[in-house]
């Protein structure tokens, strides 16, 4: 309570309440939610108190961790058994605290006038029921209704939300949808009882940039025309600076600070929203040094999966091609951005290109020797030239093994260093290129955040002293501000070290502030490719257009 | 303005904690875990207790298990009172003996707790000889009455043997049976599943249909078939070898599936690759990589596989395959047992059966609570 009294950039009401003459839809005050955990308790939201008129959008915002989710599921009535709410907190909807409704007064509420979307579409619906009859039950909890009436109410919810072919989705089951058809029928159940508040949660965060954007102008334009109020919960500030009228700002479980859209981002007062605006990525890739070699250069390669098709008596082989006759060069110091939606093949080319997958045809080239066709062991003595950084920082460390044996391996096996001292030594000096202190070396994986353990990898692969690392989606992971970090790191890396990078992303920011050229990748084949300017500013093809627009506009 | 709360936010996340030594190895990490389950201490206690006992079971055991006796003789409960009803120290047990009067119906002598002759009970008392570990001859025991009379707190058998003390050393056949096969199971289970599912390929599918040919074997009429083979006068550490040859090889089929399942979705996982792109060999990843994290895996596939073993050495020591006399093993007392009359009768004898119980019960307890303690991270 002290707190909030004392917190100048965040007070329990609105700023811009004076205009107003209703009241709040929702007027939470002082929600406080404590997780009981192995010693004690854990505080993860503290304090914290929002408004919500009706048919505006208000976006809470903040890292991984930072109790967004938890307050949101607090106002659902969707918290874990663990959580214990503060007896001092409040919600207030039409007049009453819902925190006091027992929990059948709860359920009532609850899909009804207070819907929720989730982060994850895939796992949201039942896969073993069909689309028509998930939403129909939906109907049927809240609202006295026939099937054939709730049927034909689903049919003309699935009409809302724009999915092609809506009398067929209906008898389908959720595996025959993408992902932004399935985000879309989670909405049109969501909206089934028109409620007056739908909090959605990370939307748009597991799907396409493109898709995206379809997603997030659907929920407006229902907003729209339903007045309903909406929460967003993201972590990205560019669907927030498209889609909120009014941003709260959530570190630690406590509110910073809290503005309408436009006056936040013009003028962010608190040190952490400053410290967040500043670290969208930004800047670019030094130029080039004149006449710099190629280190890599690939052409025609196809990398292709089969795919069993058809029944045992009747077997069809179908060819999946990955990686369609594609090619590039890269030069010494220099960042290549290979960009792409999930499955257009990008991750699959990378990976062929350091010959860790098999490759049908097409000619490598590794600074003038050829690496097509090399079997695994005769590609050793190349192995330390070239390295690679992956995408999850969590998968990518051995959980036993300490980050000394971590970075160790790889001058073990290749023979590195005269002796374990000199290999410690180069293992320490790695860590600390890599922007972490050098005393670590017998701490595990787990000890670490998310970014430190990005550090790590980035380390172990430096620790080779490599020419050229594959960096697939070393940022994609990270919250924000630790994302601008690495990126700030690898620029740093590659000024020192003259390292090339062939960087793979679907986020165009980074690659605008990384890369000096960029290849655009749909379905295994390349659609565009230049420098990083002229690609972005004056793309060629509509594919790359609509990439552009989602990643720079969301709209 | 206000300077209480406008501290900057830490710029970097990376501020490492500094403790000093270091940090928590993997076995406190799972210790902790444990602890946290209350069946799994009780399993790592009786386990532990149960080991205790067959390593030192000559000395648990207050009888020499070959000695005879009066057969069939009830268990003798242990008394704290005098022949007159008072309160007495040491506790003592009274054998049954033939009173002088007789049975008013039958004339038979009345029988019952010889109230004359109490038989005074100690801890640490010396009784019959035996050569600890094989080598150490000695003949203090646990317990047992202080003057060497014998004492039977679970009855004896038809030859008059004590049932407890053949309990107590049978465990040992029976565990070593039980985790000899589990070992051998483990080795070649482990090995089996990680070199195939790690290769994959063709190598892994004929692998695999191999496998499915052991696990759909008939199992039972087949332990019954191979033990049959042995020559009845084969010596009797040789018939045990072969019980055990025989388990194993029907028993690492299981262990190779579930291991090898586990290493599909290793070898998958980004620190293998990277380990690949860094160039180690296969030799390498399977052994720094795969195992570690097989590893966890195995330990409580093996806490759950032992009690099964248990149970089918019993089960087949009841129909006379598994340990031939002199040895001694659970199931084969309980082969005593096949007999309804003799159950009614003298029920005493099916004391084995609550040792294996309690031994399933132990590793099996011990088995869940590892479960959910191996995977710290």
């Amino acid at each position: 309570m002290a707190l909030a009294l004392v917190n100048s950039f965040a007070p329990p009401v609105r700023l811009d309440h004076e205009g107003r003459t209703e009241s709040p839809v929702i007027d939470a005050r002082n929600i406080g939610v404590n997780f009981k955990v192995e010693h004690g308790t854990v505080e993860a939201v503290k304090d914290i108190s929002f408004q919500l008129y009706r048919g505006e959008t208000i976006a809470i915002v903040g890292e991984s961790g930072s109790g967004k989710s938890v307050t949101a599921r607090t106002v659902m009535g969707l918290l874990s058994k663990r959580a214990v709410v503060a007896p001092k907190s409040t919600v207030e909807y039409d007049g009453a605290n819902i925190l006091k409704y027992p929990e059948r007064q709860r359920r009532k509420l609850r899909g009804d006038r207070i819907s929720m979307i989730f982060q994850e579409p895939m796992s949201s619906l039942n896969p073993i029921y069909t689309i028509g009859g998930q939403i129909v039950e939906a109907i049927r909890v809240h609202q006295k209704m026939s099937k054939k009436q709730a049927y034909a109410r689903a049919l003309e919810l699935l009409k809302h939300v724009q999915i092609p072919d809506p009398e067929a989705r209906l008898r389908q089951y959720p595996h025959q949808l993408s992902g932004g058809q399935r985000q879309r029928v989670m909405i049109a159940m969501a909206l089934s009882n028109e409620p007056d508040v739908l909090i959605a949660d990370e939307p748009t965060t597991a799907l396409d940039v493109t898709v995206q954007a379809q997603i997030l102008n659907l929920i407006r334009n229902l907003q729209k025309e339903m007045r309903m109020a909406v929460i967003l919960i993201t972590h990205d500030l560019t669907v927030v600076r498209q889609f909120s009228d009014y941003v709260y700002v959530m570190q630690h479980g406590e509110m910073r600070e809290h503005n309408t859209t436009e006056k936040l981002f013009a003028n962010p007062q608190h040190a952490y929203t400053k410290h967040l605006l500043s670290s969208e990525p930004r800047g670019q890739a030094n130029p080039l040094p004149e006449g710099s070699e190629v280190i890599l250069d690939a052409k025609n390669v196809r990398v292709s999966f089969m795919m069993r098709h058809g029944t045992f008596f009747k077997p069809e082989l179908k060819e999946l091609v990955a990686v369609d006759s594609l090619g590039l060069t890269l030069r010494k110091h220099e960042t290549l951005g290979l960009v792409g939606e999930s499955g257009s093949g990008k991750t699959t080319f990378g990976q062929a290109l350091l010959r860790l997958n098999d490759t049908d045809n097409g000619e490598i080239y590794f600074d003038r020797e050829p690496i097509h066709g090399k079997s695994r062991a005769e590609m050793r003595p190349l192995r330390s030239r070239m390295q690679i950084v992956f995408q999850d920082p969590f998968s990518s460390l051995n959980p036993r093994m300490t980050i000394g044996q971590i970075i160790e391996e790889g001058l073990v096996v290749n023979k590195l260093g005269a002796n374990k001292a000199e290999r410690l030594d180069r293992v320490r000096e790695a860590l600390i290129a890599a922007g972490m202190p050098g005393n670590i070396l017998s701490r595990f994986p787990h000890e670490f955040s998310g970014g430190q353990r990005q550090r790590i990898a980035i380390a172990r692969a430096i620790a080779l002293e490599p020419e050229f690392i594959l960096l697939d989606e070393p940022t994609s992971a990270l919250d924000l501000s630790v994302q601008a970090q690495i990126i700030e790191l690898l620029r740093k890396l590659q000024d020192e070290r003259g390292l090339s990078y062939l960087f793979i992303s679907h986020d165009l920011k980074v690659v605008r502030a990384l890369c000096h050229r960029v290849i655009v990748m749909q379905h295994g084949k390349i659609m565009e490719e230049g420098p990083v300017n002229e690609v972005l500013t004056n793309p060629k093809t509509a594919y790359t257009e609509r990439l552009v627009k989602a990643a720079f506009e969301v709209a | 303005m206000l300077a209480f709360d406008s501290a900057p936010p830490p710029p970097h996340e990376e501020t490492v904690k500094n403790q000093p030594g270091g940090s928590e190895s993997y076995l406190s990490l799972v210790w902790r875990r444990l602890r946290r389950s209350w069946t799994g201490l009780i399993g790592l206690v009786l386990v532990a207790l149960l080991i205790l006992m067959s390593i030192f079971a000559d000395f648990f055991a207050p009888m020499d298990p070959k000695a005879t006796d009066v057969g069939f003789a009830p268990p003798q409960m242990i008394s704290f009172y005098d022949k007159d009803g008072n309160l007495t120290y040491p506790p003592r047990v009274y054998a049954l003996g033939e009173s002088e009067e007789l049975d008013p119906v039958t004339f038979q002598p009345i029988v019952g707790p010889d109230y004359d002759n109490p038989r005074l009970l100690g801890f640490f008392v010396t009784g019959a000889e035996y050569k600890l570990f094989g080598l150490i001859p000695t003949s203090r025991h646990f317990f047992g009455s202080i003057d060497g009379q014998p004492v039977h707190l679970l009855g004896t058998d038809k030859f008059g043997r004590d049932v407890l003390s053949r309990a107590i050393i049978g465990s040992r056949i029976s565990l070593t049976i039980a985790l000899t096969v589990v070992f051998i199971v483990t080795v070649i289970g482990t090995t089996v599943g990680m070199v195939s599912g790690y290769f994959g390929g063709s190598f892994d599918t004929w692998v695999q249909r191999f496998v499915e040919v052991v696990l759909a074997f008939p199992q039972l009429p087949l332990y019954l078939a191979l033990t049959s083979l042995i020559p009845v006068t084969a010596p009797t550490n040789v018939f045990l070898g072969f019980v055990i040859i025989v388990m194993s090889a029907l028993g690492w089929a299981q262990m190779s599936r579930e291991v090898r399942g586990k290493t599909l979705a290793l070898a998958r996982i980004d620190y293998v690759r990277a380990a690949m792109a860094v160039g180690a060999t296969d030799r390498r990843i399977i052994f720094q990589h795969i195992f570690p994290n097989v590893m966890s895996h195995v330990i409580v596939a093996v806490t759950l596989h032992i009690p099964s073993v248990v149970l089918l050495e019993s089960f087949l020591g009841f129909l006379g395959f598994a340990v031939k006399p002199p040895l001694i093993s659970w199931g084969l007392m309980l082969q005593d047992t096949a007999n309804y009359s003799v159950i009614g009768t003298y029920p005493w004898i099916l004391a084995p059966v609550g040792f294996v119980l309690i031994t399933v019960f132990a590793f099996n307890a011990l088995g869940d609570g590892l479960r959910d303690a191996v995977d710290p991270y």
